[in-house]
């Protein structure tokens, strides 16, 4: 017999409150919204909740909450150097977002919001609009320098600028497809490593082999752990890089 | 060419004293903590796990990076035939453009170079 193994099952978006419809397009409180607004709440819970006290020396909420944001902050600081300061909200705001929705994933039966390429490149959106905005309120027409590297030969520059803005635009394509098909890949894995262990107990004398998927998705598991941080740190990364091609255009 | 510049990011008149003051109260601090902490510690850059990432976190680095290239030319020149009824040389010019964006991509990420964007390359991913 048969198990059924629907790796992609997992990513259907599912309503949960309907608003109607605008055109053909349903409207809806999807379960993706939920773990967004769920994401956010436990997010305010720790920054405001646990450093109410506003203690010297901090408790054990307090000490995680500043543990996270000096630990972004140092990040920020490393990729992004001088004036970086007024970046470390929004980047700490973006890796805790991606960071607990990774690990939301994580949990079994829950539903991996990162794993939507829409939800990932609207945050990359968000990073490299900051970027052009920013930029360009700070250095002006300046900021278009960062389109013209410095030591190339005048013949070669339209060429060069032109792959200059390719690339630029490039980065927000980058920088979503890299989070949300790690989360996918990723997921798909586990529940194809997990759906062998039922599909090969149900093949009979194969059954004796069905440990050996069972260790696998253990360790599958264990390495989506990984990725799930990883990815947040490397989003919290390259923002902060990015970013400092809108401080500092031109290096 | 300096990050204080006088214009905060949102223009509400949240402007630079506030934030220049950060910066200088956060410089000072950082200094006397340098003073205080013994050399070996403190450049986190240094520690054995940040230097050499995974090469499968290299691999898929390079490879979104000239994947992200290639989209963001097909993207463009298509955009462009479409706005412009310029069909079909947008599309070309600007895929072998996004080609190239690619390649440049990924040299950039590898630290082909050097010299000129210390900065780029984070710890893999």
């Amino acid at each position: 017999m048969a198990v059924k193994m629907d790796p992609i099952h997992q990513f259907e978006l599912k309503p949960l409150v309907s608003f109607g419809h605008i055109g053909h397009q349903h409207i809806a409180f999807t379960q993706s919204a939920l773990y967004m607004f769920l994401a956010v709440g436990l997010i305010a819970l720790l920054t405001i909740w646990a450093t109410k006290s506003r203690a010297v020396v901090p408790g054990r909420a307090q000490s995680l909450a500043e543990i996270f944001y000096e630990f972004i902050g140092q990040t920020v600081h490393q990729s992004a150097g001088h004036g970086s300061e007024r970046f470390v909200p929004l980047v700490f705001s973006l890796f805790m977002f991606v960071l607990l929705l990774n690990l939301f994933g994580m949990i079994p039966y829950a539903f991996a919001v990162t794993s939507h390429i829409i939800v990932t490149f609207m945050l990359a959106l968000v990073v490299i609009l900051t970027v052009v905005i920013y930029g360009f309120m700070a250095h002006g027409t300046h900021f278009l320098g960062l389109f013209v590297p410095p030591g190339v030969p005048g013949w070669l520059k339209p060429l060069i600028v032109v792959i200059e803005v390719v690339s630029f635009i490039s980065r927000p394509i980058s920088l979503s497809v890299r989070l949300f098909a790690n989360m996918l890949a990723g997921h798909i894995a586990l529940k194809i490593f997990a759906g062998f262990v039922p599909a090969l107990l149900a093949a009979g004398v194969w059954g004796i082999l069905s440990p050996l998927p069972l260790a696998l998705s253990v360790a599958v598991t264990a390495l989506e752990m990984l990725v799930a941080v990883l990815q947040a740190y490397v989003f919290a990364t390259l923002t902060s890089i990015y970013l400092s091609d809108a401080l500092h255009p031109g290096h | 060419m300096n990050g204080n510049d006088p214009r905060g990011k949102d223009g509400t008149g949240e402007g630079s004293s506030p934030d220049d003051d950060l910066s200088a109260r956060l410089k000072r601090l950082e200094m006397q903590i340098d003073r205080k902490r013994p050399p070996a510690a403190s450049d986190p850059s240094s520690r054995p796990d940040r230097g050499q990432p995974s090469s499968l976190g290299i691999a898929m680095r390079l490879s979104t990076e000239f994947v992200a290239g290639v989209l963001a030319g097909g993207l463009l020149g298509w955009g462009c035939d479409h706005l412009l009824g310029t069909k079909p040389w947008g599309l070309i010019v600007l895929l072998v453009m996004g080609f190239a964006a690619g390649i440049y991509n990924v040299m950039r990420v590898s630290g082909f170079f050097p010299a000129a964007d210390t900065k780029k390359g984070p710890p893999g991913s």
